[in-house]
């Protein structure tokens, strides 16, 4: 075994280098998936590197999961197997930068915070807030097509990109789509490859549209208290003029849970966060605006502070970090729903969460139709499955669908993480058959064990 | 004459009216906005989808070739039946199944035309945002099909930007149903695939799309210039300044005085081009965009800034630009329409490159540009009578066409591929690029029977579209 394990160590230096592979077993056991330990750490420092790696694992039937920061490692199934761990955060250098054009192209591995630092010069950013923010890499935001609230006025990851650059299963490099805005010449395998995953090959780099970052920005919180009139409210905003970046709902286990830390006494009700973005006067007419329609339903709204709006929406991208230390244990749910059910979707969630006494923060992008509920308490590692299957009913019966992106230990996690696959299961399974025959890419991580 | 076997058969699926099999009746089906003349087989008419998949059912167990088409106005040949075969006709298939105005969402059979869709939803007080210039007949199917553009896809995208689900049959006559009226459902996203395939991987049969409030404001600019290259410049300083219009256009004088002596839209004669810019939103924002919007014209020479004052001086900014093509099919016999697409700041450099292809071939062309993605038009005008102007014509294209390709940009914004662009897939594509989509292609179309000889290359079909594919006009 010792002989297997020493013959594919020297084989993956010869095509990264010596340094970049570590069979170490402690450092493997630091990189474990689903409970899954790696036999090798790979850091790829090209794309030429990483299709090498890639045709390597495929002709020895070895499994990889590609990986940047791993902020969002967490979700999927566990692997069915795990031999390398293939790291890209190496990858991480502009390729191309046109700012009168809006467009920039980066290796997969650059961190969207250094993107974003590197983008201010110009007055220009990415409008994404994914999970993992700043630490989340620009090929782990796409792989899993995550955006955060700007995506009410900026879609998400499949909007913005404009083309990319793929390693395959066979060792090549492919391209889909190119720098420009606009461009339909052949398949968009963009969006094949966008929320993927890591499933269908390695995307190792990105041309992606960029905005100007607006001139000022302003949040404004309006304490509806009820679900009800956070509805009113969510519907009255939308048929408005108003072009808000970010509308939030929060439950009151989340507001809770941001205004005051996990263990405070003050009981904070159902609000709705607002954030708008342009010049003065535009500010102003979403204050006057948000005010107004306030008052007509007996809610205060009221701005808060610049430092204050940037805590929520950190937190609330990086959802996990909420928990940790008071809760080790937490189930994270995302429900994609049409959007004017979202308010009754997180009323039917909460009353599960009550009847098996565990705790509920919901936190809901209710211009989009995407709710992230976190699910906690003593009773969580015994109910989870249960709490799963109850929620993600209530998604499909309000016409939407549920996804677990975090769970507890214990939780049957390989049959329940994405939910019954639909009648494109076969389209899907032919699609990863012809771009990785072997199912050396994250096998068993994506849905229905794809 | 008599009906064949296949004809009967079909007629037995559907019934007698919703089949055309005489030749008189099928040439009618032998062009798009692409003249490559190939005549169907058979047009049939499904009115549902239980329709689509018997005939599809029917074509699978024959071996027979299917080609979808909805109204025709495809510029890149998209639904000509090339090599013959039953041609599915959506005409009858045009309703709009559902409008969820609450969830901002559509239902919609693929042979609803495009601004059918925003009529229907305009009092309300919203509207599909992609709008081709051929949308008073351009179908949501064709839409989709080719993921179609329009001058107001800058601020909100192009059509895969709005469509969240698809009611798809496969080749084997299998329906699957991707996406939904939500965004993110788990899987791969078939739907981002499937629009632009240009029904080269499955039939679609119905489509969820996002419907959009309308804007509180808007204003309409009209810049005119007496240098072309002023113009450009303008371009690419007002996305400098971080203003992103809901259109912004570009059309050279060449072809406004055309289209002036057509439309009577109020263009200036005399001009070397006018921008056609539109910015819409809140109305603090539109004053103010508005207003940087003039001093960035003037800061580059614009002759004169004009503002619509009225809705219908507005629609007349407009009727002028979306009937181009038409106003320049009164001075030509016919045209040929390049779709490229080149980084924005290189507009001034491509358009001096233009008028450099127009002496050296001899040709005229007439520039009518999405200016703000990039995204040119060029019109180069001809006599498909003329055998010796047609092949300058074509080399004049392919010349425009390899230097946005060289300037990293791209053969097509958003015409398709279908057969007029296959050629040049090699030199935008590698080999390994073109085989990966073929694999997907696999995966859907294995035989090969659904719009066969669109998209994708083979080695076989090179040298015979070389040989008889000409350029063609919509007249």
């Amino acid at each position: 075994m010792t002989t297997a394990v020493d013959s594919v160590h020297s084989a993956l230096a010869e095509i990264v280098g010596g340094a970049r592979v570590v069979s170490e077993p402690t450092a493997c056991a630091a990189r474990a998936v689903g409970g899954r330990v790696p036999w090798h750490i790979v850091d790829a420092p090209t794309a030429e590197s990483v299709a090498g790696v890639l045709k390597f694992a495929s002709d020895h039937d070895l499994a990889v999961i590609p990986h940047g920061n791993g902020t969002k490692l967490a979700q999927g199934c566990p692997p069915c197997r795990y031999d390398l761990a293939l790291s890209l955060k190496e990858m991480n250098h502009v390729r191309h930068y046109e700012p009168a054009d809006l467009t920039i192209s980066v290796e997969a591995g650059m961190r969207l915070g250094d993107l974003q630092d590197f983008l201010g010069r110009e007055g220009l950013w990415l409008p994404l807030r994914p999970r993992g923010g700043a630490n989340a890499t620009i090929g782990g935001i796409l792989a899993t097509n995550s955006a955060g609230p700007l995506r009410l006025r900026f879609g998400s990851a499949r909007d913005i990109v404009l083309g990319i650059k793929v390693a395959t299963t066979e060792g090549r490099l492919i391209k889909s789509g190119g720098r420009v805005v606009k461009n339909v010449a052949g398949y968009d395998l963009c969006k094949l490859l966008v929320g993927s995953y890591g499933t269908l090959g390695v995307i190792v780099e990105a041309s992606l549209k960029l905005f100007p970052r607006p001139a000022s920005r302003a949040t404004w919180v309006l304490e509806t208290g009820t679900l009800d009139l956070a509805r009113d409210l969510r519907r009255r905003i939308l048929n408005s003029p108003l072009e808000p970046l970010c509308l939030v709902l929060l439950n009151p286990a989340a507001s809770d849970l941001l205004g005051n830390g996990p263990h405070s006494g003050e009981a904070h009700g159902v609000e709705l966060w607002v954030e708008a973005g342009g010049s003065p006067r535009i500010l102003e007419r979403h204050a006057r605006d948000l005010a107004e329609m306030g008052r007509s339903v007996g809610v205060r709204s009221r701005q808060v502070s610049e430092q204050t709006a940037e805590r929520c929406w950190s937190w609330l991208i990086n959802f996990e970090q909420l928990f940790a230390g008071s809760f080790p244990e937490v189930l994270v749910l995302k429900a994609s729903l049409p959007i004017a059910s979202t308010e009754q979707f997180l009323s039917l969630a909460q009353r599960g969460a009550e009847g098996e006494e565990i705790r509920m923060a919901g936190i809901a992008q209710v211009g989009v139709g995407i709710v992230h509920l976190g699910l906690w308490g003593e009773k969580l590692g015994k109910v989870a499955d249960r709490v799963v299957t109850n929620t993600r009913k209530a998604a499909e019966s309000l016409g939407g669908a549920l996804v677990v992106e975090q769970y507890p230990n214990g939780f049957n996690a390989e049959s329940d993480v994405w939910g019954p696959p639909g009648d494109t299961f076969e389209a899907m399974r032919g699609v990863k058959a012809a771009w990785d025959p072997k199912g050396v890419l994250s096998p068993g991580r994506f849905v229905g064990g794809i | 004459m008599k009906p064949t076997a296949l004809v009967r058969e079909l007629e037995k699926i559907l019934g007698r009216e919703a089949v055309l099999w005489r030749p008189d009746d099928v040439m009618l089906y032998e062009y798009d906005g692409l003249s490559a003349l190939h005549p169907p087989d058979v047009v049939v008419f499904p009115r549902t989808t239980v329709d689509v998949v018997r005939i599809v059912k029917f074509a699978a167990s024959q071996k027979l070739l299917v080609v979808p088409r909805g109204a025709g106005t495809g510029l890149s040949g998209g639904s000509i039946p090339w090599q013959g075969g039953i041609l599915i006709a959506f005409a009858r298939m045009k309703d709009i199944l559902e409008i969820d105005l609450e969830n901002q969402r559509a239902r919609v059979q693929p042979g609803v035309v495009n601004l059918d869709l925003t009529l229907a939803v305009s009092d309300a007080g919203y509207y599909y945002a992609p709008d081709p210039s051929s949308q008073k007949a351009c179908t949501l199917g064709g839409n989709v099909a080719e993921n179609a553009g329009g001058p107001h896809t800058l601020l909100h995208g192009v059509t895969t930007n709005h469509v969240l689900g698809l009611e798809v049959v496969l080749p084997s006559g299998e329906v699957i149903h991707t996406g939904g009226k939500f965004w993110d459902a788990p899987g791969y996203d078939l739907t981002g695939l499937f629009v632009g395939s240009e029904g080269t991987l499955g039939i679609v049969t119905e489509i969820t799309v996002r419907l959009m409030r309308k804007a509180e404001s808007v204003a309409t600019l009209l810049a005119v210039y007496d240098r072309i290259i002023d113009a450009t410049r303008t371009v690419a300083a007002i996305t400098a300044r971080g203003i992103t219009p809901a259109a912004l256009e570009m059309i050279d004088g060449f072809t406004l005085r055309a289209i002036e002596e057509a439309t009577h839209a109020g263009y200036p004669m005399d001009s070397a081009a006018v921008l056609l810019i539109e910015v819409e939103g809140l109305k603090e924002a539109v004053e103010e965009d508005a207003l940087h919007i003039e001093s960035v014209c003037q800061e580059n020479r614009a002759r004169h800034v004009r503002r619509a004052r009225s809705a219908e001086e507005r629609d007349l900014f407009w009727k002028g630009r979306k009937n181009a093509f038409g106003a320049l099919g009164r001075i030509s016999p016919s045209y040929y329409v390049q779709d490229g697409v080149i980084p924005r700041t290189r507009l001034p450099e491509m358009l001096e490159f233009i008028g450099q292809i127009g002496t050296k071939y001899s040709v005229k062309i007439g520039n009518i540009f999405h200016a703000g993605d990039g995204n040119l038009h060029p019109i180069i005008l001809f006599d498909p009578r003329d055998e010796d102007e047609s092949r300058r014509v074509r080399e004049a294209a392919g010349e425009i066409l390899a230097k946005c390709i060289d300037m990293g940009g791209s053969i097509t914004g958003e015409h398709g591929v279908g057969i007029e662009k296959i050629n040049l897939m090699p030199f935008l594509f590698s080999a390994d690029d073109l085989d990966m989509m073929r694999k997907i292609k696999g995966v859907f179309n294995s035989e090969g029977r659904f719009n066969p000889g669109k998209v994708l290359p083979t080695g076989k079909m090179c040298g015979e579209l070389r040989a008889s594919v000409s350029p063609g006009g919509v007249l």
